[in-house]
């Protein structure tokens, strides 16, 4: 096989190639970061979609007139911006060989079959019954486990670890993820006392001023 | 002045003209609202609205202190109601008003005429101790009530009355316009089984086997059911345990604690229901007066003492949905007394929020009405008791000492109309009164389910399946949905096929000429091939471009 393969070839190449892909693509150095944060945003489209759009016996909620985008972009960009912040951060320390680079481009191209599995599921719920939702449980589920395969032999190959190291990495990159984001809150309540702190000097010197 | 003056001056007098007309023209003294398909409560219209405020004026009560009238009582006897906290109207329409402060029971008409009233009650066979709240004993002043709270009417005008601070049960049919003859009496059931040591029953309720059911705010364990000889027959129906975290807590506790340490937990008990009512077929339905109860808070029990209510408290709230917080109080529904009307509406009252809230007898929520502020007509300071009889609605007001009587509007009758056709599944029958309805409310929820029916019925799935996504029902949508699919397929069936046998048979002849070679030139020289040509350039151009810029190393 030649493995010459223009960039979007190669995104089909280790999603067909689930065992070996990764490991072709990491030898020719090959992935676009581009391409990645493309991947990234088709995510939170497919959330957009799935959230807003199907049949309306699938989603009734989807046809409701309030849609705060925030909870869709943090289950989308910010999990997989910590996923691959925490995965990097363990990973260094446990001898993996991924640079962050790497490991989101890697992690990027093992979510494509979920990408595609979500607006799948919630095209198809347009043309099907509620007694037929298997079909949509199907492809739903069908693109959720191939990009978990994909990101089990895409961490894999990233680091050079053997199958139970790329397992026990992953689950703490979880806790990992877990970690950021309380911090991430804490920090964010902590600035907004901080914010509601000087704003209340500044009103506080105002009325002075004006009386 | 001189004339700019003069012409403002008149402005301003016709401004204020027209605002007091807007006012004047206003009809109900609240805003009404009602809760949609997305549970926001939205303003609506009203379906009932008030006719009259009785006081005792209206009906005469003076009379008790005029020794030529036939309700004489006495010289000092209280010409005002006082503290009123049931009424009851019986089978032959006549409505009798349990005076508590009075000690004494107003019989009227339903024209507020006045009928009698009662204050003695001769005839009282034993004489009885009781034992009140600080563990005396005293004995029983068998002629008088001594508030009583509670009354239930029979078809041959036998009066039950829960004779509170008596502790007893009053059985008595009237003597003279002011006296009531004693029949029998029911005190305190003196068995093992009967745990209280008190027995200051509220309300009381006959059924048609006149077994005689009593709620005693200390019992828990149900109604308390004597027979009509008096013997204690046992508890009736009592509520389940609301589930709670601490309940929860409680019950893995007891898994693992020891017996001193389980006597030491709370028991976890139900909460006694706070009112009662009996339709014509025998079905009681209970309210549980606990702010935020949900589980049982309404109940509709068979003889048996099981609830039969279509839609369980557990998934089905009553009353508002959302508690009021305002001033730092929190305002959550009370449900305080229950009315069951001759076609099964049920109307619950609130005693935070003085309002009724009417529903059918399969829970969907009709109408919502009333309202607290007690200086106005038709609103309520403390609402105790509802009844209906007919399409009127009244409740009893123990503070304002009034009766307000509820009319049913043009709104309310559509409403009545069409869920009746409704609920006997007579969608089509229906369809016409939810269009009337719809017109005055067009968020009406249960005109929107119901025009969702009656359109499915008529064969026109693509109107149901608009009105199910109004009414926000997916499953009525999705039964919809089908039947438009099917009859689509059906329709168009033929079409279908020749579709699918022409892309066959094309795929089998460009495989064809591939195969032979010829595909390629045939194709560009038509137009659809020069097209498909433009998107591939511009295709190659994207991705041309993605590739400059993303390759990588």
């Amino acid at each position: 096989m030649i493995y010459d393969m223009k960039p979007w070839a190669w995104v089909k190449h280790v999603i067909f190639h689930p065992t070996e892909g990764f490991e072709d693509m990491r030898w020719k150095k090959a992935g676009s970061i581009k391409i990645a944060f493309f991947i990234v945003f088709l995510l939170f489209c497919s959330q957009v979609f799935n959230t807003r759009y199907g049949g309306f016996a699938y989603n009734p909620r989807g046809y409701s007139d309030i849609f705060n985008i925030v909870p869709i972009l943090v289950q989308s960009v910010a999990y997989y911006a910590t996923w691959v912040v925490a995965n990097w951060s363990l990973c260094t320390l446990f001898d993996g060989e991924g640079n962050m680079r790497r490991v989101a481009i890697y992690s990027a191209y093992a979510l494509v079959p979920y990408i595609i599995g979500n607006f799948l599921s919630t095209g198809i719920s347009y043309f099907i019954t509620l007694d037929e939702s298997i079909w949509f449980s199907a492809i739903y589920q069908v693109g959720l486990w191939w990009s978990v395969i994909l990101m089990i032999f895409g961490m894999k190959a990233c680091h050079q670890y053997n199958f139970t190291v790329t397992i026990v990495t992953m689950i703490f990159t979880v806790v990992g993820m877990l970690i950021i984001l309380i911090l991430l809150a804490l920090i964010m309540s902590l600035f907004q006392q901080v914010y509601v702190f000087f704003a209340t000097i500044y009103t506080e010197i105002l009325y002075r001023v004006r009386s | 002045m001189n004339l700019k003056k003069i012409i403002s001056v008149l402005i301003a007098a016709v401004l204020a003209l027209s605002t007091m007309c807007i006012t004047a023209l206003a009809v109900d003294p609240y805003p009404t609202y009602n809760y949609d398909a997305w549970q926001n409560a939205l303003p609506s219209q009203a379906g009932y609205e008030v006719i009259q405020t009785v006081t005792y004026r209206d009906i005469g009560l003076e009379r008790v202190r005029d020794p030529s009238s036939e309700f004489y009582i006495s010289d000092n006897e209280n010409v005002n109601f006082s503290d009123m906290k049931d009424f009851f109207i019986s089978p032959k329409g006549e409505m009798y008003i349990v005076d508590t402060g009075n000690n004494r029971i107003i019989k009227l008409s339903l024209d507020f005429e006045l009928l009698a009233v009662y204050k003695n009650f001769p005839g009282s066979t034993s004489k009885h101790t009781i034992v009140d709240d600080q563990g005396n004993e005293i004995e029983v002043d068998a002629d008088e009530l001594k508030s009583p709270y509670g009354i239930f009417v029979d078809e041959n005008d036998i009066m039950y009355i829960a004779d509170r601070d008596n502790q007893r049960i009053v059985k008595c049919a009237a003597e003279t316009p002011t006296s009531a003859r004693i029949i029998q009496e029911y005190y305190k059931p003196e068995t093992a089984l009967y745990e209280s040591q008190s027995f200051y029953c509220t309300k009381v309720l006959v059924d048609a086997a006149k077994n005689i059911y009593v709620i005693c705010p200390a019992v828990n364990k149900g109604a308390i059911m004597f027979s009509d000889s008096g013997s204690f027959i046992g508890y009736y129906g009592a509520n389940r345990v609301e589930v709670t975290a601490e309940v929860i807590r409680n019950k893995l506790w007891r898994k693992i604690a020891s017996e001193e340490q389980i006597a030491s937990l709370t028991k976890s008990t139900p909460v006694e229901y706070a009112n009662f009512d009996i339709d014509d077929e025998g079905f009681v339905y209970t309210v549980t007066e606990v702010a935020n109860a949900s589980t049982d808070a309404v109940k509709r029990m068979n003889p048996a003492g099981y609830n039969i209510l279509e839609k369980t408290a557990d998934n089905n709230e009553f009353g508002d949905l959302v508690a009021v917080n305002y001033n730092g109080t929190t305002y959550a529904t009370r449900l305080t007394d229950i009315a069951v009307s001759d076609d099964h509406f049920i109307n619950i009252l609130d005693y935070t929020s003085g309002r009724i809230f009417q529903y059918d007898e399969r829970c969907n929520l009709l109408l919502i009405f009333g309202f607290d502020q007690e200086e106005q007509r038709g609103g309520f300071s403390n609402p105790n008791a509802i009844e209906t009889w007919g399409d009127e609605i009244y409740v009893l007001d123990g503070r304002n000492n009034d009766i307000t009587v509820f009319g049913m509007t043009e709104f309310g009758s559509y409403v009545h109309q069409a869920i009746k056709l409704h609920n006997q599944g007579l969608y089509e029958e229906a369809y016409e009164i939810w269009q009337e309805v719809l017109k005055r409310d067009g968020a009406y929820y249960m005109g929107l389910v119901g025009v969702t029916k009656a359109l499915y019925n008529q064969d026109d799935y693509k109107g149901a399946m608009k009105y199910a996504k109004l009414a926000f029902e997916a499953d009525e949508y999705d039964r919809a949905f089908e039947a438009n699919r099917q009859e689509g397929l059906r329709d168009n069936f033929t079409l279908y096929v020749i579709v699918i046998i022409i892309l066959v048979i094309i795929y089998f002849v460009i495989k064809y000429l591939q195969r032979k070679g010829k595909i390629p030139q045939r194709l560009i020289a038509t137009g659809v091939g020069k097209a498909a040509e433009a998107c591939k350039n511009a295709a190659i151009t994207v991705v041309g471009k993605i590739k400059k810029g993303g390759n990588g190393k």
